[in-house]
């Protein structure tokens, strides 16, 4: 059985490997869904900073509730990958400046 | 092979969260549930002090005319209104907002002399710092608090069964008890729980979570400040004749910079102007913010043509957290340089989130509110705490010696934290009142009283150090008002209202040390009826 991965394991073991997941990756996925929110917002710029941080602690809770309710470790971690695309959309600015 | 359940998952996560920053949490909540007081503590803790009768008007008068006398050459002064909650007028002049403060009578104008003391200032600061320094202490909270969140949350996915547990409660039957209160007071307050742990992340978002400012803003926060006060005119107006720039944006920069338009204009020589008198000032200045609603004034240059004169509102004249905000006039002509534009409405909504958080606002009503709301929720820690253990006892799963540790720790966080927040007060009533550096002794004593009640938490059996450690911290509290008594200080009735606290609180914790044995039978793992429940928790 392959989609037994995440629930064979050791509980013990499983949390080790999530809650780091969960913490660091929830905080770096917040971060840049926090700069990509600030980024697409249709309001003036500063309404738009204040308003996506403000958010970014529900969302922060939201993931990492999610991390813990998702059973195979494997999507976990695609979530965290989120923050690539995500990133990119919140400093594509800075991006275009270190690639020019 | 069955997947693990969504209610087992977050069990796991609640637990942990619990695991990790129970401990800080709970000494979280208890000293900012006694921080709700702060000023009325830092009151009782300076006893000799008797309570100004004066007006504001005619104690600014009294201020000004000691400055004019003492200090007329300083570049600063900073002058301390008697509030309600603070009945007393201080001045302190240079440039330093928070530097020696003088205690003067406002009706006299005599020094007065008091103890020196941390003050209810010190709960303040702990539960904010945890007494460490100030950005470690800020992070660590704040992921203490996310942590709150999180369980807060996945403690509702728990129990689907959330109103039906509101009305359960079967009390001395162990871990069911146990189980009950951790749920009654999570549901009773779970408004309160939710915002008051929500908006203390709020207070300081963009440190928490800069990620907006990086990227629309390159991380330069003043660029954004300016935009916020962008929206109103007269601000750009007064932005660009340059005055008043330094006082705007005390807020974002918190002392660097504070007195440097002070400083700069003594380089260059400016004539001499009288100063008119003050109290037109706070005539001025509660026709803006209301009358009694000032908490204190500034003035910079004072005797020069360029002296400008600031007045601060108390906080809580709204909701809005108006930290930083002020009012400036030439202290000359009198005429306004400066006054806060309203709030745009994503700022309106951070500000009102903090107001919430620091519950200056609605008087005594809401002061009491929110200190028995604060109780509920450390009763919900605290149990959440003693739950975990009894569980893991009962269960008799896991390691033995991390059991121990955690039953040992509860002792010392819970009851521990009260024996030492009681001594501390005992320390400010004991110590010499004119021994030098007394405040540091003051928090030594706390923490003294604090790691030793760890250690009695190591050496007692269990139900024992809980019991004692209670009893303990019943019995300096109930004692509180004696020292008062004996040196017969001027009494009034915040500190009335402190003393009569303080007792109240010791006959809880009285009546807790003594309830202790029958919520203790938990302890013997031999009952099987209590294996049976244990078994049916999952």
């Amino acid at each position: 059985m392959t989609s037994t991965t995440g629930t064979t394991r050791k509980p013990w073991l499983d949390a080790l490997l999530r809650l780091p997941l969960a913490i660091l990756g929830g905080y770096l996925f917040t971060y840049t869904a926090t700069a990509a929110l600030a980024r697409l917002l249709p309001v003036e710029r500063y309404d738009a900073a204040l308003i996506s941080t403000l958010l970014s602690f529900a969302l922060y809770t939201v993931f990492v509730l999610w991390a813990f309710a998702v059973h195979s470790l494997r999507r976990v971690l695609l979530g965290v990958a989120l923050s690539l695309p995500l990133a990119a959309i919140g400093f594509w600015p800075q991006l275009l400046e270190v690639l020019a | 092979m069955k997947p693990r359940s969504l209610t087992q998952s977050m069990s796991s996560l609640h637990t942990w969260c619990g695991l990790l920053l129970g401990w800080v949490l709970f000494a979280i909540f208890l000293t900012g549930t006694l921080a709700v007081f702060d000023r009325e503590l830092n009151w009782w803790m300076q006893p000799e002090l008797p309570a100004s009768t004066a007006t504001q008007t005619a104690a600014v008068e009294t201020a000004q005319r000691w400055l004019e006398r003492e200090h007329p050459d300083a570049a600063t002064w900073n002058i301390s209104l008697p509030t309600d909650r603070s009945p007393v007028l201080s001045v302190s002049h240079g440039e330093q907002r928070r530097g020696e403060r003088t205690l003067l009578d406002a009706e006299t104008g005599e020094v007065l002399e008091a103890r020196q003391s941390v003050g209810g200032n010190f709960f303040f600061r702990f539960h904010y710092t945890l007494h460490m320094p100030r950005t470690i202490g800020i992070w660590l909270v704040g992921f203490a608090a996310m942590a709150m969140l999180v369980a807060i949350i996945s403690g509702i996915i728990i129990h689907k069964k959330i109103f039906k547990d509101f009305f359960t409660f079967r009390p001395a039957k162990g871990q069911r008890s146990w189980l009950d209160g951790h749920n009654a007071s999570a549901v009773l307050l779970l408004p309160f729980h939710l915002m008051i742990t929500y908006t203390g992340l709020v207070i300081f978002f963009l440190i928490y979570m800069p990620a907006a400012i990086d990227a629309l803003y390159d991380g330069d926060r003043q660029a954004m400040q300016r935009d916020a006060r962008a929206t109103s005119a007269q601000q750009e107006a007064t932005i660009a004749r340059g005055e008043g720039r330094a006082e705007g944006q005390q807020a974002s920069q918190r002392g660097e910079g504070r007195a440097e338009g002070g400083r700069n204009r003594g380089e260059r020589p400016v004539e001499a102007a009288p100063l008119l008198p003050l109290a037109d000032f706070i005539v001025k200045g509660e026709a803006h913010y209301g009358v009694g609603m000032l908490s204190a004034l500034s003035v910079s240059n004072p005797g020069k043509a360029d002296a400008r004169v600031t007045v601060r509102p108390l906080l809580g004249s709204r909701i809005e957290l108006t930290k930083g905000e002020s009012l400036v006039f030439s202290g000359v002509s009198g005429k306004v340089l400066q006054s806060p534009p309203p709030s745009r409405a994503s700022q309106l909504t951070q500000r009102v989130m903090a107001g919430l958080h620091f519950a200056q606002f609605g008087g005594y009503p809401m002061r009491w509110l929110y200190f028995l709301c604060g109780l509920v929720s450390c009763v919900m820690i605290a149990s959440g705490l003693v739950l975990y253990t009894v569980k893991q006892r009962k269960q008799a799963k896991g390691s033995r010696v991390f059991l121990n540790i955690a039953e040992r720790l509860n002792i010392a966080t819970v009851a521990g934290l009260c024996v030492a927040c009681v001594a501390l007060l005992w320390a400010n009533r004991l110590l010499p009142a004119e021994l030098a550096a007394r405040g540091d002794w003051e928090m030594r004593v706390f923490f003294g009283a604090w790691l030793l009640s760890l250690l009695h938490a190591a050496l007692r059996p269990v139900f024992l150090a809980w019991r004692e450690q209670f009893y303990l911290a019943a019995a300096l509290c109930l004692a509180l008002p004696v020292p008062q008594l004996l040196a017969s200080f001027p009494t009034d009735g915040l500190r009335l209202g402190v003393d009569i606290t303080t007792v109240a609180l010791g006959l809880v914790l009285g009546w807790l040390a003594l309830k202790i044995p029958a919520l203790a039978d938990t302890h013997s793992v031999t009952k099987p009826r209590a294996a049976r429940l244990a078994g049916a928790q999952q």
